[in-house]
């Protein structure tokens, strides 16, 4: 049985794109344009995964207002925002809401389909507990490459799917400086170096919140970041 | 632009008020006319008194026969002078008088004496009459050209206001030579005209040329014969006193209005400039060295014309900040607008690559990428202000050392720039300044990603950290063209660029100066681009106080 996506896009050329792409890959999808629409579908039948813009239409916020009513539909519903909006005061509105991730309308196809495709693995999991495990250890840290979560010292670490991959890349090869292109490369993300200095941003501070002397990723100025063991 | 006016408001002015001076010429041309008029009725009168006392003496030739009894020195030298003058003329000679016999003499003495009587009737106190016979022998003479001085009234402030006017206008002098003058007799032609029968007018000088005295002289017939002329003569002191009087007040009016309007032509003026150029001054200061806009408050609630010109500046700043906000905006705006038709554009290109097509439409579709790609760093380009004026606002502070930032940076730019050689100066030990390090960074990316740029092929960049007194200086210097000198002092706003577009080079749009200038503010420093001391390259210098 192919796994339902619903898009909630107010453009409808994006919209039809999207959801052929999609469908290509063999995803059964449901295109909404508007918030109320899209809100009634879902509460008849909730999809297995659902992409939303912030703005729709004439309402700028609807998005948000969206994740929130999905939210309390269901806490385990993976959410992905695809939007135009870029600022971080968004970034952080919006996986503040319960978003499983947040990317911009660069993001290119290919790129979504592996979030997704990761999304949909990670749900599943969660779902099927004992499975068996794929982990990368690093000291404090542990990676659970299956299910992408992260613990620091036992504790999970809350991290979006970009901001998990981003810590795989820089743990992987613990000392060595990965650039900020090479980061964008292994979290499937498009965007500027402003951007990625704000997701590396957020993760240290996501694990300062499990750990306040948590000091692991290392800036090497000019070139990138680096995990400190 | 601020620049030293040739001419003043106030200077201008006053030259406007130079045609003030046209007042006191009016008042002098027509204080003169009124002279001329004057004159003329004086010369009238004095030949009416002549006519008068003529027809007193017509048909008494025995007066006129009679010898002159007087026989002072005045009367000598006229009838010396009168004979030289006739003589001159080809007249006949006449005698030289003779001692009167005594009857004869008792008839002139009396003769005199009614003469005298008659001249006594209609003399006036300051003209003088004499009586001529034919043979230019002067049988009388009454009255005296002098009157009596008016002694100066007023005080001290009159006399000395008397003073100078004294040297522009001349008072007639009552101090003058009374007698009868050799050239009066000599050049008599009233008097020569007389005895010939018609009565005539003359103007001269005293002898010592103090004053001028009118004359009027007319026949005495004996029926059909003349039998002498009588003479009036009058100084022209009155008439010209009362002129020096009127010009006197007509100079004092005069200054006194100049003086008046002047003052107040300057006090306007002064004041009308004041405001002017505080509307300049405020006009200037507006736009701030950010491109930020401020209202015009001088005279914007007067009711005239620089009221009105205060309130259309502050509309007109008031649309430019508009304008300003807009574009400043745009930027942003325009690259989040932007994005949702180059997500069609791109899932579109990827849908048709999941499409089976033929080899050929791949081409396309790679070139429609990469062109996709161009515009997506146009787009980050153009919000890179704007994110980081949203960025700087929530940033917080840190220590961190500047030293180990820049060693950090150059090494990665080494990497990226390969083609030029980058050399670093800093020192071994610490920096710490206050800030954010990853905006640091950012600054010096902006820095050595121009003058990089800037740079000839080959030739190096030198990034030099010192210390200096209580700042970190980090300068950047490159070989290249000088600056251009007219936008030096905009080079670190927004939206200012001094390069050449090139086709196909990367889009500039001027912000990464301000935003290396944003940067520097942060960290609570400065920034400045000079030329190198050669000339022969720009060095940017970034000053950021040290953290104590």
């Amino acid at each position: 049985m192919s796994r339902r996506i619903a898009i909630v896009e107010d453009d409808p050329a994006i919209r039809a794109n999207y959801a052929e792409a999609l469908r290509k890959h063999g995803f059964e999808v449901s295109a909404y344009g508007a918030r109320a629409e899209a809100l009634a579908a879902m509460r008849a039948r909730l999809p297995e995964l659902a992409v939303i813009d912030i703005g729709l239409g004439s309402d700028a916020d609807a998005g948000f207002d969206l994740c929130r009513e999905l939210r309390a539909l269901s806490a385990s519903l993976p959410i992905i925002f695809l939007t135009a909006r870029d600022s971080d005061f968004d970034v952080v509105s919006g996986l503040r809401l319960g978003a499983d991730d947040y990317l911009t309308k660069d993001v290119s196809l290919p790129h979504l389909l592996a979030r997704i495709a990761a999304l949909f693995r990670r749900a599943e999991l969660q779902r099927e507990p004992g499975a068996q495990e794929e982990t990368l250890e690093r000291g404090d840290l542990a990676l659970d490459l299956k299910r992408f979560s992260i613990a620091w010292r036992g504790q999970p670490v809350p991290l979006t799917l970009t901001e998990f991959w981003m810590v795989h890349a820089l743990a992987r090869h613990p000392g060595h400086v990965k650039s900020r292109e090479q980061l964008m490369r292994e979290a499937n993300l498009v965007v500027d170096d402003g951007t990625v200095t704000s997701h590396v941003k957020r993760i240290r501070r996501k694990f300062q919140g499990v750990d306040s002397g948590f000091e692991h990723i290392d800036t090497a100025y000019g070139m990138g970041y680096r995990w400190k063991e | 632009m601020k620049r030293r006016f040739a001419l003043g408001l106030r200077a201008q002015l006053a030259l406007v008020a130079l045609a003030l001076l046209a007042l006191p010429w009016a008042g002098v041309s027509f204080v003169n006319e009124l002279e001329r008029t004057l004159l003329a009725g004086q010369e009238r009168a004095l030949l009416a008194t002549a006519r008068a006392v003529a027809t007193a003496l017509h048909d008494r030739p025995q007066l006129l026969a009679a010898a002159p009894a007087r026989d002072d020195a005045v009367r000598r030298e006229a009838e010396l002078e009168l004979q030289r003058l006739a003589e001159s003329e080809g007249r006949m000679l006449v005698a030289a008088p003779v001692p009167l016999e005594r009857a004869a003499e008792l008839a002139a003495r009396k003769a005199q004496a009614e003469i005298t009587a008659i001249l006594r009737g209609v003399q006036r106190t300051e003209s003088r009459l004499w009586v001529v016979n034919r043979r230019y022998q002067v049988l009388a003479l009454e009255g005296s050209l002098r009157r009596a001085t008016p002694a100066p009234e007023g005080g001290m402030l009159r006399t000395a206001w008397l003073r100078v006017a004294g040297w522009v206008i001349d008072r007639p002098s009552e101090d003058f030579a009374e007698s009868v003058p050799d050239d009066v007799l000599a050049a008599g032609r009233d008097i020569a005209s007389a005895l010939q029968g018609t009565p005539g007018t003359r103007t001269r000088r005293t002898p010592d040329g103090r004053t001028v005295v009118i004359s009027a002289a007319h026949p005495i017939w004996d029926g059909n014969e003349i039998a002498g002329a009588v003479v009036v003569e009058e100084t022209t002191n009155p008439i010209a006193s009362l002129r020096s009087d009127a010009l006197e007040r007509l100079l004092l009016l005069t200054l006194a209005a100049f003086a008046g309007t002047a003052a107040i032509l300057i006090g306007f003026a002064t004041r009308l400039s004041q405001r002017i150029r505080r509307l300049r001054d405020e006009a200037e200061s507006a736009i701030d060295a950010r491109g930020r806009l401020a209202r015009v408050a001088a005279g914007s609630d007067a009711g005239d014309e620089i009221g009105d010109l205060s309130r259309s500046i502050s509309a007109m700043l008031e649309r430019l900040a508009q304008h300003h906000v807009y574009l400043e905006s745009m930027a942003g705006r325009l690259s989040h607008e932007l994005r949702t038709p180059i997500a069609v554009v791109r899932s579109s290109l990827e849908n048709l690559k999941l499409a089976a097509t033929p080899e050929e439409s791949r081409t396309y579709v790679a070139r429609a990428e990469e062109g996709l790609a161009r515009l997506n760093t146009i787009l980050q380009r153009m919000s890179e202000a704007t994110r980081l004026e949203q960025a700087l606002r929530t940033a917080e502070r840190e220590r961190y050392d500047l030293a180990a930032v820049v060693r950090g940076c150059v090494a990665g730019y080494r990497i990226a720039y390969a083609a030029t050689p980058i050399v670093l100066e800093a020192p071994a030990r610490t920096l710490e300044v206050s800030g954010s390090p990853d905006l640091g960074a950012q600054l010096l990316d902006k820095l050595v990603e121009n003058a990089v740029e800037f740079s000839p092929a080959g030739q190096a960049v030198n990034v030099r950290l010192q210390e200096q007194g209580r700042y970190a200086l980090l300068a950047v210097q490159n070989k290249g063209p000088a600056l251009p000198a007219q936008m030096r002092a905009r080079l670190f706003e927004s939206m200012v660029s001094v390069r050449e577009t090139r086709a196909g080079a990367a889009p500039h749009l001027g912000l990464g100066l301000y935003v290396a200038r944003l940067i520097a503010e942060f960290h609570g420093g400065a920034i400045e681009a000079a030329d190198t001391a050669a000339g022969d390259g720009v060095v940017v210098r970034v000053h950021l106080p040290l953290a104590r």
